[in-house]
């Protein structure tokens, strides 16, 4: 015990603010049906103005603390309120779109702003310590443990006792009956997105002096609070405290068992993993409803006309003089086309089956270690390339495992705690990247065709590409495709008419999964040598926020993605990677407001909208109420009656 | 039945033969639509047994039933807007086939696309939407989407069909035609149907026998002249204090 103890003094110094910042994000979500994937942005924002306040302008850091806490909070509590209004039921693909967006937003701007490196961040709480049972406590931790503790049972004794509190539980149970009461729900999640963003910076404050100000360890430590609150259920706030404390011990305690590779990346995953779990063994039916499905393309996959035949000949012909066009840009291009590979098969489970994956690059990095460790001992290159496909086919089919039971924002947290522990513990491993991190292989030499010539390498590329759209429009057109589309808008239809909706997840999990892998093939070969960082799970979230940017058709969004993400950057020279990211983050923002905005969504919701107005937006049945309590009337002393029609006086 | 303590069926047994259309009427949350989830195997209940054709699914899943014969449609159409009424139709047909067999699910051969065709023109003509196969569903009115549903369970082949209040949204002429086509689609005595339904007098002019169910009991089964002389089923709709009869479940509830 005595040596498991400084772990578990760690683990809940450590778990308490997991603890906060998961209460902060369940909080938020309950009011506004928004599952904030920036929380950890917010929190590392925080830390970066108390950082320029403190530090550059030299303000005492209480006073630096109060103006984070206090200002940050309410403004850009305010701020976010306003920006996921339109969230509410929502796409869940909406919903990462903006969040993701905001994310990259902010990290690129606090990269620009503070630089790449790493800073120092002032211990402005105490440093010294004591000794329980001869091991060392420091006061900062006891503080941040208790500063953490007070936050969550003040909030938790403010939403029992207060009035606001009280119409805060309310809302979240039913905003209708808030608003007949007189109360306007947006107040009450402008006060929720408050609390919520300040309780995000203060887990930043308590967690910067221990690592440095660095804007993405911040961001995935706070990141790590999803176990927190999957222990809650994303209900419970006393649970999600608990389940922060749960977490950052048991995050601790296998820092202390785990010191073999490939394991040694486990313990910053134990917190995914047990999001995986908990998840997967409650379902969906005990989870608070989270809203909206995935819309899949709002019409028909299109029929052969003479317009598209047309397009289809002048983009073909482009696509072959592309090599004589480009010059030395086309590196750019072939990277782009396996780029759509990875896109189009992500299209496919996003836009024609509606399940959301974060994991999907993941399964690009099946395929590229296969090729790699493959044609390393002699396998020719096709072969090894369908190989590398083959090879993402079961791990498809085991993400495919929590996709029977989850759906929406859910299955997207799973998927991208599947992809952190892909990234930690698998990439690690001997059949991956091993300990190199990378992996490498040749361009291949078929018959006449030198693929170490960039431009026959180009047409090898083009020719897989043609093949795997072709196969994706295939699936789309056939039986499996209208079964896929109707899985996405009504699943319960489909099991009553008797398909087996599991059996209809797995296939299309294994057809993706196989797709991406060729993808990854494919990146691999081109580069030669290829890092795991390349498929980290920002890279997936990344590439669900540029499919979502580019709309909801299979081929054409695939492409536009595809150009978006591998050839722009390669010929905007004048912006740096972190202006970059910060312009693509305010772009995806734009595009998750268009995307929960789009007409055509709102057509497909009609039957619901009216009622969703009423229940989210400027509150109108409140305002009626109110206007009744304060006896507004025609201006001649009478009332008017609140919900008569005309005549009826 | 019960959810959460609360208990929404208890004791309510119907029979719905093939080649008959039975009816189940009631009061709002009398239970209707729940009796139906859990023939269908949408929520499973606490007691009691589903028997199809003589098997007893209770265990089964809601896609093991459907294959074995059992189609249903919903109070709220379940109808994909992103699709031509033709294609709506046509997932009846493929679901069932394709069922959880991931060969079929994967692919179709050229015969098999064929027949589908076949079968699906053939319901869309006898639910009297031929007109409508390649409009998107979600132009559709109301009505007329639940007519489409009505279609993909007529193509899906179902002996047994469970229709869930499939007269609402429609006007006195379409409700008229419609008890017509469901009396064609029992008339080859290969398929029956369990028509729960609030339009009284399309239950009566079309069902052979009938249930009648108040706050989950079954309190009255029998012939439509039969149920609408029934003091009960008077008392059950227009309220607990109009008749003595009402008295005996009352008392059974508050047990």
């Amino acid at each position: 015990m005595k040596q498991l103890l400084p772990f578990i003094i760690v683990g809940i110094a450590s778990g308490s603010v997991y603890g906060l910042a998961g209460v902060g994000l369940v909080l938020t979500f309950r009011t506004s049906g928004v599952l904030n994937f920036a929380h950890g942005a917010t929190a590392a924002a925080g830390a970066f103005l108390f950082y320029w306040l403190h530090v550059e302008h030299g303000l005492a850091w209480p006073l630096a603390c109060v103006v984070t806490l206090v200002v940050f909070g309410v403004v850009g509590g305010l701020a976010l309120e306003r920006l996921t209004r339109s969230l509410n039921r929502a796409s869940p693909v909406a919903v990462v779109v903006l969040t993701v967006g905001l994310l990259l937003a902010t990290q690129g701007f606090l990269a620009l702003r503070f630089g790449d490196a790493i800073r120092y961040f002032p211990a402005f709480l105490p440093t010294s310590g004591f000794h329980v049972a001869g091991v060392g406590v420091g006061w900062e931790q006891v503080i941040g443990a208790v500063v953490a503790l007070a936050g969550a049972a003040g909030l938790y004794a403010f939403l029992r006792l207060s009035h606001t509190g009280r119409s805060m539980r309310a809302v979240v149970e039913n905003p209708t009956l808030v608003q007949l009461t007189g109360q306007s729900p947006a107040t009450t999640a402008r006060i929720a997105w408050a609390i919520g963003t300040a309780f995000a910076a203060l887990s930043g404050l308590l967690l910067a002096p221990t690592l440095g100000l660095d804007a993405t360890l911040l961001t995935f430590l706070v990141v790590q609070s999803f176990g927190a609150c999957a222990i809650g259920l994303f209900k419970s706030l006393p649970l999600t405290y608990v389940g922060g404390l749960v977490v950052g011990v048991a995050a601790s305690l296998a820092t202390k068992y785990i010191t073999v590779r490939p394991w040694t990346g486990l313990p910053s995953a134990v917190p995914f993993l047990i999001l995986i779990v908990v998840l997967v063994a409650v379902s969906n039916t005990k989870l608070p409803d989270a809203g909206g499905r995935i819309i899949v393309a709002d019409r028909r996959p299109p029929r052969p006309t003479g317009r598209s035949v047309a397009l289809t000949i002048v983009g073909g012909g482009t696509l072959v003089a592309l090599p004589f066009l480009v010059g030395t840009y086309l590196p750019l291009w072939t990277n782009a086309l396996s780029t759509v590979v990875i896109v189009g098969s992500l299209a496919l489970l996003l836009w024609t089956s509606g399940q959301l994956s974060l994991c999907h690059l993941s399964f690009a990095a099946l395929g590229a270690t296969t090729v790699g460790h493959l044609t390393g001992s002699g396998v020719p290159w096709l072969v090894a390339l369908v190989a590398g496909g083959l090879v993402a086919v079961p791990v498809g089919a085991l993400v495919a495992i929590p996709a029977i039971r989850l759906s929406g924002i859910y299955l997207g947290l799973v998927t991208l705690g599947f992809a952190i522990l892909m990234q930690n513990v698998v990439f690690q491993s001997g059949f991956m990247f091993g300990t190199e991190t990378a992996v490498s292989t040749h361009r291949p030499v078929l018959g006449f065709v030198d693929g170490r010539n960039d431009t026959w390498f180009y047409f090898v590329v083009l020719a897989v590409a043609v093949a795997v759209v072709a196969s994706l429009l295939a699936i789309q057109r056939a039986q499996l495709g209208r079964l896929l589309r109707a899985m996405a808008e009504s699943p319960v239809m489909l099991a009553t008419s008797g398909l087996d909706v599991s059996t209809t997840k797995v296939l299309v999990f294994c057809a993706s999964a196989f797709f991406a892998a060729i993808g990854g093939g494919l990146l691999v070969t081109q580069y030669g040598s290829i890092a795991g960082l390349a498929f980290s799970p920002l890279q997936s979230l990344l590439l669900v926020a540029v499919l979502g940017i580019c709309g909801t058709a299979l081929v054409r969004s695939s492409v536009l993605a595809a150009v978006l993400i591998a050839v722009l950057p390669g010929y905007v020279h004048a912006l740096d990677t972190n202006t970059q990211q910060f312009v693509f983050g305010l772009a995806a923002v734009v595009a998750g407001l268009a995307l929960a905005n789009r007409p055509a969504l709102a057509a497909w919701f009609a039957r619901s909208a009216a009622e969703t107005e009423d229940r989210v937006e400027r509150g109108p049945i409140s305002e009626r109420v109110r206007a009744t309590r304060r006896g507004d009337g025609d201006g001649r002393g009478r009332r008017r009656p609140v919900f008569a029609g005309r005549g009826a006086r | 039945m019960t959810f959460g303590g609360n208990v929404a069926v208890a004791d309510a047994s119907l029979a719905a033969p093939v080649g008959r259309i039975t009816g189940l009427i009631g009061p709002n949350g009398a239970g209707k639509t729940t009796t139906l989830n859990a023939c269908t195997g949408l929520v499973r209940p606490s007691a009691g047994r589903v028997l199809l054709f003589g098997a007893d699914v209770t265990g089964s899943r809601p896609s093991a039933r459907a294959r074995a014969g059992l189609g249903r449609t919903f109070q709220t159409p379940e109808v994909c807007a992103a699709m031509t009424v033709r294609e709506n139709v046509a997932i009846g047909l493929e679901a069932r086939w394709s069922g959880a067999n991931p060969l079929r699910q994967l692919a179709t051969g050229p015969g098999r696309r064929r027949a589908v065709a076949d079968e699906v023109d053939e319901a869309l003509r006898a639910c009297g939407i031929a007109e409508l196969a390649d409009r998107a569903a979600a132009v559709l009115s109301a009505g007329q989407q639940r007519l489409v549903e009505l279609a993909r369970a007529v193509a899906g082949g179902f002996e047994l069909l469970l229709l869930d209040e499939p007269s609402s949204g429609l006007d006195e002429g379409e409700t008229v035609r419609f008890g017509g086509i469901l009396e064609r689609i029992v008339a080859g005595g290969r398929r029956g149907i369990l028509l729960v339904e609030h339009d009284i007098s399309l239950v009566m002019a079309v069902c052979d026998s009938i249930y009648v169910l108040d706050f989950g009991e079954m309190i009255f089964a029998g012939t439509p002249d039969e149920t609408r002389a029934s003091p009960v089923v008077r008392a059950a709709y227009l309220g607990p204090d109009r008749d003595e009869a009402r008295a005996a479940p009352a008392a059974r509830r508050r047990r």
